[in-house]
């Protein structure tokens, strides 16, 4: 098991590397920051100014390596966009918001995809199990932010219940929330419907039912631990969609996380603080698969 | 005894009551939702100077009505030497800071330039101020001695704002970091939060130096970057005026919203070349663009139908534009090119191919497909449509062309380093005196990214950035923008207000004579239902 977890945090770190390689070379290749950070007019001692102050006057090599050194230590510079700021700062800033965000999406995914997906595969073919799959049809059929936007008419400008946008309430949560979540609703209803399936039909739960195991206590405890197991590993995934929807969801409803920064940052051409996102959720991605793996390979012996 | 007592108690209470109901009727935040800036500081010349906040004030203020400079700035007069070289501004001397940081004096505009000129400075136009020496005679009277003449210098510090006047006495006590907490403006408004990336709030300033009276009990600008959610905020009642792309304006108005335009045109949109491509020696001869050739450059303008294109994309509301960066306002108009303007470059497919035909379009030449960028800019929603509607009328004329999609950053970069080689929209935001337009827009003296590279042009720029008579300069002006018009030197299309929609159930009116940056200001003049 402990070599197991080392190659594990071994395999993270080079991901991790690989995608320090992989952003600061898209960011940089997107061209220079001058043409959205200064105004038409700018002077060339503007953009010279610009372009020095952010080192970008140095061989692309040099760069990297110096925005290599600073990351390690936690320094991802200055953000261009918000003048002031550093880039690290920005993006502690909005985290909160977005692990927020992304939390109540996933708890909102988990408490209505798992019943669900459970009571799909017990009831295989009657109306529940319609209702689940069209759900999940839906889900992943339509784009999260149309789903926002119509959220938006429905709840906010028809109804009047909730707030189109913005943040400083639970019910600013609502909307934002369900359009994360509802993809992933769909997702993992149909991974548990599956993974049930396969284990109803397993001899341990035809001995169960032949001992008189209740219905409840067969589905709820003996099959779902052992179904569990697939929706599981799908969490990895599931926290780095949760992340990368925000992206749009936030911009859609202004949400002042770390999905909508990216995209500000982004439309400024501002290096340091797209790379900081992106290191950040990176890591975050590369953590929750990480557990995700430990926690397999705890459940599952075969695996280690 | 009692009873009267009593019912005069009741009465108070009663009056007091209505005092607070009236009082809260007439509580109002007003809400307005905008696109996010490029850059967000309450240190101004940290960004490009788009969004003039409500609590700061320039030197030089605008008319509501007519844009004409006037003295709701911080100046109450000025006068300039013979040859616009000196200019000196006499402050008003009842104008004060907010949050008690005393007069607005000479030395805090002393002080506020030298910020505005650092290396730092983003600012649209802070070169004119760059090599300016600011001098303050008195309490009250600041000069600026500049080296070169400016005839136009009242524009830069009102319809562009450049130099926003920051409180010396609150620098000396709290420095840079007082001002980007919590900085002290002279404006009616005073600064109350700012969080990034989401809002800007204001509170107007009760018995204002200037006798402005703000009718709303607090102002709020929601950035707001998706188009169909400041819609939603509209029509939801989160927001009372917003900024919304004309395709959305329609579902506002369906709804029982306004639009409200800027008194004055605020923006002119064209479709320009790209490369200095009247200069055999520069850049554009390697990349052979087909429009080095004139007859393709008439042709081009020949082939766009501006009334359909405005009706279009301006649903009809912009009026027809001459010469990209002409105004009639300013000195330098030359009525005779608008009136000839049908006959020049009025909408004639025939005509245009009859030019590509004689220019032996496309077999003359190497690169015979124009790209066209179709490109998104804040403000400006309609460009990435009049990318396509030109390309769909050159098609019908016989021109080549494909859309390369690429962001503003971009196009600019391409610009700046005279390796573009497509036609692309443009705007002129603000609108600026004729004199600064035909330098930036078409020589090498202001914004050498946009010269058409024509030397002889270069020349009459060069002669009037010299010349200090007024008659003179204006002749000179109207000979470049004659020499631009007869070389079909651009594709001029419209001249635009600036608009926003508002809900009338919460706001009167808005009176904004669109000649900023941003082309909103005035934000005192909201006038709300009370």
């Amino acid at each position: 098991m402990k070599n197991f977890v080392l190659i594990k945090i071994i395999e993270a770190m080079i991901a991790l590397w690989v995608i320090t390689l992989i952003v600061f070379g898209l960011t940089h290749l997107s061209g220079n920051p001058a043409g959205a950070l200064l105004p038409d007019d700018a002077t060339q001692e503007q953009i010279d100014f610009l372009i020095q102050r952010l080192g970008l006057d140095q061989p692309l090599h040099i760069q990297y390596i110096k925005f290599l050194g600073g990351a390690l230590q936690g320094d991802f510079g200055m953000s261009m966009k918000w003048p002031g700021e550093p880039a690290m700062g920005v993006v502690f800033d909005r985290l909160p918001a977005t692990l927020l965000l992304g939390g109540v999406a996933m708890f909102i995914s988990i408490v209505i995809a798992i019943p669900l997906g459970v009571m799909s595969a017990v009831h295989k073919g009657k109306t529940i199990d319609s209702v689940a799959q069209g759900i999940a049809l839906i889900g992943q059929s339509m784009p999260s932010f149309w789903l926002g936007i119509l959220l938006i008419w429905a709840f906010a400008v028809g109804l009047k219940w909730l707030p189109t946008s913005g943040s400083g309430t639970f019910m600013h949560l609502i909307l934002p929330a369900i359009s994360i979540a509802w993809f992933q609703i769909s997702a993992l209803t149909r991974l548990t419907r599956s993974s049930m399936l396969e284990v109803l039909d397993a001899e341990y739960i035809k001995l169960a039912r032949a001992k008189g195991v209740s219905e409840p206590m067969i589905t709820w405890k003996h099959a779902l631990s052992n179904a569990a197991i697939v929706p599981l590993t799908y969490f990895g995934v599931l926290a780095g969609s949760v992340l990368t929807g925000s992206v749009v969801i936030e911009t859609v409803f202004s949400w002042p996380g770390l999905g909508w920064t990216a995209i500000e940052a982004i439309k400024a051409r501002d290096f340091p603080v797209v790379q900081s996102v992106v290191v950040v959720f990176a890591i975050i991605f590369i953590l929750a698969n990480l557990l995700v793996d430990l926690l397999y390979a705890y459940v599952d012996p075969r695996i280690r | 005894m009692l009873g009267f007592c009593f019912s005069a108690r009741k009465v108070l209470i009663s009056g007091a009551a209505i005092t607070l109901m009236a009082s809260s009727a007439i509580a109002q935040n007003v809400v307005v939702a905008i696109d996010p800036g490029s850059a967000e500081s309450n240190l101004y010349w940290e960004t490009i100077g788009g969004l003039i906040p409500p609590h700061m004030q320039s030197l030089v203020g605008n008319d509501p009505e007519t844009g004409a400079y006037d003295n709701s700035g911080l100046a109450e007069s000025w006068e300039h030497n013979e040859d616009f070289t000196s200019w000196t501004f006499k402050l008003n001397p009842e104008a004060e800071f907010s949050n008690g940081w005393g007069p607005v004096t000479a030395e805090d505009v002393v002080h506020s330039a030298a910020l505005h000129v650092g290396e730092d400075s983003r600012l649209s136009g802070i070169q004119a101020l760059r090599d300016a020496t600011v001098t303050a005679v008195d309490e009250h009277t600041v000069r600026f001695d500049l080296p070169s003449p400016e005839p136009d210098f009242l524009f830069l510090h009102a319809g562009r704002a450049v130099l926003l006047i920051y409180s010396k006495a609150q620098f000396e006590a709290e420095g840079l970091e007082g001002y980007a907490e919590n900085p002290a403006g002279s404006g009616p408004f005073t600064y109350v939060s700012r969080d990034l990336s989401n809002t800007l709030k204001f509170a107007p300033v009760e018995g204002h130096w200037s006798g402005v009276d703000v009718d709303f009990d607090s102002l709020e600008l929601r950035f707001v970057g998706e188009p169909a959610t400041r819609l939603a905020m509209l029509l939801s009642g989160e927001a009372d005026i917003v900024s919304l792309p004309r395709e959305l304006q329609a579902d506002a108005v369906a709804q029982g919203n306004e639009i409200v335009s800027s008194a004055q045109a605020s923006m002119q949109s064209a479709m320009v070349f790209s490369g200095l491509f009247m200069n055999s020696d520069g850049p554009a001869k390697d990349l052979n663009l087909p429009w080095q050739d004139v007859r393709i450059r008439e042709a081009m303008n020949r082939a766009l139908d501006r009334e359909a294109m405005i009706d279009i994309l301006y649903e009809g509301r912009a009026e027809p534009l001459t010469v990209f960066s002409m105004d009639p306002r300013f000195d330098g108009y030359v009525p005779d090119l608008t009136e000839n303007f049908d006959d020049s470059y009025g909408y004639d497919p025939e005509r245009a191919s009859e030019l590509l035909a004689e220019a032996n379009y496309p077999d003359a030449f190497e690169n015979r497909v124009i790209p066209i960028a179709a490109t998104a800019l804040a403000g400006n929603p309609e460009f990435g449509l009049m990318a396509e509607l030109a390309q769909s009328l050159f098609a019908d004329v016989g021109l080549q062309t494909e859309i390369r999609e690429m962001d503003w950053p971009t196009l600019q970069n391409a610009r700046v380093g005279f390796t573009a080689d497509f036609v692309h929209p443009m705007r002129n935001a603000p609108v600026r005196p004729n004199a600064i337009g035909v330098l930036a827009s078409h020589t090498t003296h202001l914004s050498p990214a946009y010269s058409i590279g024509s030397p002889e042009l270069d020349e009459m720029g060069a002669e009037l950035v010299e010349t200090k008579e007024p008659a003179e300069r204006a002749n000179i002006v109207e000979n470049m923008f004659t020499y631009v018009f007869d070389n079909y030197a651009h594709m001029p299309i419209a001249t635009v207000s600036a608009e926003v929609v508002i809900n009338p159930e919460r706001v009167k009116g808005w009176q904004f004579p669109g000649a900023s940056s941003s082309g909103f200001s005035h934000f005192h003049l909201i006038d709300t239902v009370e």
